[in-house]
């Protein structure tokens, strides 16, 4: 019922704005003082993703006896999370976060077991940190400007640029949502919560809350220079993922090393800051949240049927799994792989085409193909006969999701202006897009055996927080030399 | 408290409450220390912009240039409300992983936690 509510809400905005913006202010206060919401393209898109998610989700869990705290906990996450993509106001979007992240660890833990509990709690130490450290940036801000409306600091912030309190608070800030987004030595709690959680819980995790971290970073960006910063760690983010999922043995865990590696993409986009970079990155926000719950719902159904999400396992297995699973993880590999038409490669071939310098394409080029390697390990898994069932509410959640995916191309082409996307349809960007996939498909068994195998340990507690307060000195550097 | 003596005792408990989230093992004392990064923050919040002679902005107060901003203190009112709910959760995650593992030492739940995934 409230999922319909929201239909009705977000059709009606989009209907009334039709690509222009507005903003609402709550209060008495004005604009400064009160909380400002700010309904535009960005919010609008991440949304829909929410409603999206939260339809599939709902249909996934339909005929289970979900608890209802389970049930309550959902409902403030996707609550909150609408919250985040419109909040134009720091202090409230670090109330929202703190919302969203307090029901996540609740609903990683919702089974009981010790081993879900342990990475939730993880999880709450990491992002209770980080948002100390966004606070800390806050305070930085409040102190200069006087208000944390985001409109009124951009304009101290470029009216004193350079000034070292810009550099400091933006180093905060970004550092602070750095943990929850995602990102490269913020988040290396992510692939132990993301793996550990139920499939429901880990659709969701990763399709939407890694992506409020990554909406708020693109508010900052309109406010403070941290661009440069961006691509870097954009960069190196999608590196690290790809470098240790090519390694992981076990389905969910690649794919959380997945989240980190397509995050890199985001934060390129977002980074690059060209329109069709921008709007890439908001393509590829809404469809990586699309492939990925479906591929996350999907692959907890696979582990339920043969007992274990290790992949080699899966292998074996295989009969039986049922038929709608193994479609939607195939469909779901050929998305995240950029095949064209797929969501992937609608969404990329936009990114792409909006990056300007040479080495950065090279980069994203070869994100790409690291992508196929790591999933070449999943072709054996759908290929073979199937001989199980899938259970209907979850066939047709993915047959939801799937459709989605599909039709994802024609949509967002009728929503962008034409100069946005034009070149995605020549030949060269699809040649560009089957390349990477075959290379990396092919590379797999060579990769597989001789790159060196890489230390778990920096994912444990101690390292990860260490690694944050690296982070933060790093984006303080980066953005000296910007 | 004067403005800069308020910045400069948060940055130090920020400090204490960093390390000892990084080097103390036991799971009760790095909530501790995380406590103190947070209370920390909610220090420097409210003495950024104090200054000394200010008084409390109330209705029937003196001249508007000597009072405090009220901002400050009720962004820390909702800080200080969530840092405590968070605060609580954790320490009922540790109740629970006490009961399965008997130990609140963070190394060793990290190797055990990883060792039942590998079997």
């Amino acid at each position: 019922m409230a999922c319909l509510c929201d239909v009705a809400l977000i059709a009606q905005l989009c209907t009334v704005l039709r690509g222009g913006s507005c903003a609402v202010t709550f209060g008495e206060w004005g604009s400064g003082l009160g909380i400002t919401f700010a309904i535009d393209i960005t919010s609008l898109v991440f949304a829909a993703l929410g409603l999206a998610l939260s339809l599939a989700v709902t249909l996934y869990t339909w005929r289970e006896d979900v608890r209802p705290a389970s049930a309550a906990l959902f409902h403030f996450l996707i609550g909150a999370c609408y919250g985040i993509s419109f909040t134009k106001d720091l202090f409230n979007a670090y109330v929202l976060f703190e919302l969203v992240t307090v029901s996540s660890y609740l609903l990683v833990g919702t089974d009981r077991r010790p081993r879900q509990i342990w990475a939730g709690l993880r999880y709450l130490i990491f992002s209770s940190f980080g948002m100390s450290v966004f606070l800390l940036g806050i305070a930085v801000v409040y102190a200069h400007v006087g208000s944390l409306d985001l409109d009124v600091v951009a304009a101290a912030v470029s009216a004193s640029a350079g000034a070292s309190w810009v550099r400091l608070a933006s180093a905060l800030l970004v550092g602070g949502v750095a943990v929850k987004a995602g990102v490269f030595l913020f988040s290396l709690w992510l692939p132990l919560a993301h793996s550990q959680a139920p499939p429901a819980v880990s659709a969701l995790l990763s399709g939407l809350v890694v992506k409020m971290g990554v909406v708020e970073l693109y508010r900052l960006s309109a406010a403070f220079p941290i661009g440069f910063a961006l691509t870097v760690l954009g960069v190196a983010t999608a590196v690290l993922g790809i470098a240790y999922a090519v390694w992981a043995s076990d389905l969910k865990k690649m794919l959380a090393f997945h989240t980190l590696s397509q995050i890199g993409y985001l934060l390129i986009g977002f980074g690059t800051g060209s329109e069709a970079a921008r709007y890439g990155a908001l393509d590829y926000a809404v469809a990586h949240g699309l492939f990925k719950a479906l591929l996350f719902l999907a692959a907890g159904d696979a582990a339920a049927a043969v007992g274990s999400s290790r992949i080699d396992r899966l292998v074996e297995g295989r009969d039986q799994l049922g038929g709608a699973t193994r479609a939607a993880i195939g469909l779901a590999t050929l998305a995240i792989l950029g095949v064209p038409p797929f969501a992937g490669y609608a969404a990329k071939a936009v990114l792409e085409s909006g990056i300007a310098s040479v080495p950065l394409r090279v980069c994203v080029f070869l994100i790409s193909a690291g992508t196929a390697v790591s999933f070449a390990k999943l072709w054996p898994v759908v290929a073979g006969s199937p001989r199980g069932r899938t259970a209907r509410p979850r066939a047709a959640a993915y047959a939801f999701l799937g459709t989605a995916v599909i039709l994802f191309l024609p949509i967002s082409r009728a929503m962008e202006p034409v100069s946005v996307w034009s070149a995605t349809l020549h030949l060269p960007a699809m040649a560009e897009a089957f390349a990477a996939s075959l290379l990396g498909t092919a590379g797999y068994r060579w990769i597989r055996r001789h790159a060196p195998r890489l230390p778990e340990r920096i994912f444990f507690l101690e390292e990860g927080i260490l690694a944050v307060l690296v982070g933060i000195f790093l984006i303080y550097a980066l953005l000296g030399g910007s | 408290m004067v403005g800069w003596q308020g910045v400069a005792a948060a940055i130090v408990l920020f400090g204490i409450g960093t390390l000892g989230l990084i080097l103390r093992r036991d799971l009760v004392v790095k909530l501790l220390a995380l406590g103190l990064v947070n209370s920390s923050v909610i220090l420097a919040l409210v003495s950024l912009r104090a200054r000394p002679n200010l008084v409390p902005p109330l209705l029937d107060g003196p001249t508007p240039q000597a009072l405090a901003d009220p901002l400050p203190q009720g962004l820390v009112l909702s800080a200080i409300v969530i840092n405590f709910a968070v605060l609580a959760v954790a320490l009922v995650f540790v109740m629970r992983l006490v009961e399965r593992y008997h130990t609140t030492d963070s190394t060793r739940l990290e190797r055990r936690t990883h060792d039942e995934e590998e079997s």
